[in-house]
């Protein structure tokens, strides 16, 4: 036996945990990060609804429903989902909040999605639901992972869903009898986890397994962002490199290496 | 009854015709479609990429009854067979809806539009194109 490993015991650990249950949540690498991202969130949404910036941005985000109706939520969504793409700071600090796990799940060559995105679902609100999916299946890269981050805290129905892996590949194989992904959902139900985590903690998943989320039962609205990393030299699906995904972290030797020509000229 | 919300679009991940179009383009045409038919567009849902899957398409026709119809990128999105089609075209006009199609500017607003959509995914089956 070896006494020395090629991974550090913690990272052995985040990468079992992701293999196992398809997704490891941590503190945010950089909490002052995540919170300029909230507070920017909640000045976008006081500026689209006309109020005062307020100095409890949580407040602000988990009430939002008492001011805004189902109707202007898209309205609502896109002027902060913008607002915040239009900060040259924002993809760098996004970033951050969870490099430490994206190096150890992916590698440290990366790219990342070019628009971070929002989701906002108001209590007992049914108009903006994300129906059970692989990203997968609409076109991401197997090789993909999503970083996902909630601006809130995030519990039962307030979260988002996923199902383990550990049955991922039999409900698969059932897919095809079914007729819609809502019988989807009923059929994979029973095997669901609901991720949880206080403000303050950053989740990266494995978008091949199938998740979604459901009408939001609990009392407060739930604000999370979404984006995708890759490495870049693994394969891609529908969403392209460019189009769709920009690098972040081109190494020195990659760039030597995808310039390097041989010596030519041989003519014997 | 409640108020019905506006069109949903429907994109795809799966070429069409041997071509491929981003799906940010994709929304970007329905979108101005729909601007410039002055119906309401609603964040579009993304059909699987795997061959032969409808799925997302059948939970847009659940949720007809919600909405004020369905704004396809392209009518070729729609299944091969035409007993399938025909079927749809039932349900949404059934449902008091309407199905359009972005890139080839057609929609069925009443049974008397059934004809012109399947004559273009007829001619198209049947037609080949000079490369």
């Amino acid at each position: 036996m070896i006494d020395t490993a090629f991974q550090q015991p913690d990272e052995q650990a985040v990468a079992d945990r992701f293999v196992k249950d398809g997704f490891v949540t941590a503190p945010a690498d950089d909490r002052v990060g995540l919170d300029r991202i909230q507070r920017r969130a909640a000045e976008l949404a006081a500026d689209y609804l006309r109020l005062p910036h307020s100095n409890e941005p949580q407040e602000l985000l988990e009430t939002i429903h008492s001011r805004v109706s189902p109707d202007d939520l898209n309205g609502l969504r896109m002027h902060v989902i913008t607002g915040l793409n239009a900060e040259p700071w924002l993809r760098p600090t996004y970033f951050r909040l969870a490099r430490s796990t994206i190096e150890t799940i992916v590698g440290n060559e990366l790219c990342m999605q070019r628009r971070v995105n929002l989701s906002i679902q108001l209590p007992a609100d049914d108009s903006s639901l994300l129906a059970t999916h692989s990203d997968v299946w609409s076109g991401d890269s197997p090789f993909e992972v999503v970083v996902w981050v909630p601006l809130v805290d995030v519990f039962r129905t307030k979260s988002m869903y996923l199902l383990p892996p550990s049955v991922n590949g039999e409900m698969q194989d059932r897919m095809a009898s079914l007729r819609s992904a809502e019988e989807l959902y009923k059929t994979i139900k029973p095997h669901l986890v609901w991720c949880e985590m206080p403000y303050g903690h950053v989740m990266v998943f494995n978008q091949t397994l199938m998740h979604g989320n459901r009408v939001n039962e609990e009392k407060g609205t739930r604000w999370s962002m979404n984006c995708r990393f890759k490495s870049i030299m693994s394969p891609y699906a529908d969403k392209r490199f460019g189009e769709f995904f920009e690098p972040i972290s081109l190494r020195p030797a990659t760039r030597i290496g995808m310039q390097y020509k041989l010596p030519g000229g041989f003519h014997g | 009854m409640a108020e019905r919300a506006g069109h949903r679009g429907y994109i795809g991940a799966r070429p069409l015709n041997g071509s491929r179009t981003p799906q940010h383009v994709q929304n970007i045409v329905i979108r101005d479609y729909a601007r410039r038919k002055n119906l309401q567009y609603l964040l579009s849902a993304v059909e699987h990429v795997m061959p032969g899957s409808y799925m997302i398409l059948e939970d847009l026709l659940d949720e007809l009854p919600r909405l004020r119809g369905i704004v396809c990128y392209s009518i070729f999105m729609l299944p091969p067979d035409e007993n399938r089609r025909r079927e749809i075209y039932d349900r949404v006009l059934r449902e008091g809806c309407d199905l359009h199609a972005a890139v080839e500017e057609i929609a069925i607003t009443s049974k008397d539009d059934i004809r012109a959509v399947e004559d273009v995914l007829l001619v198209n089956k049947y037609a080949t194109i000079l490369s």
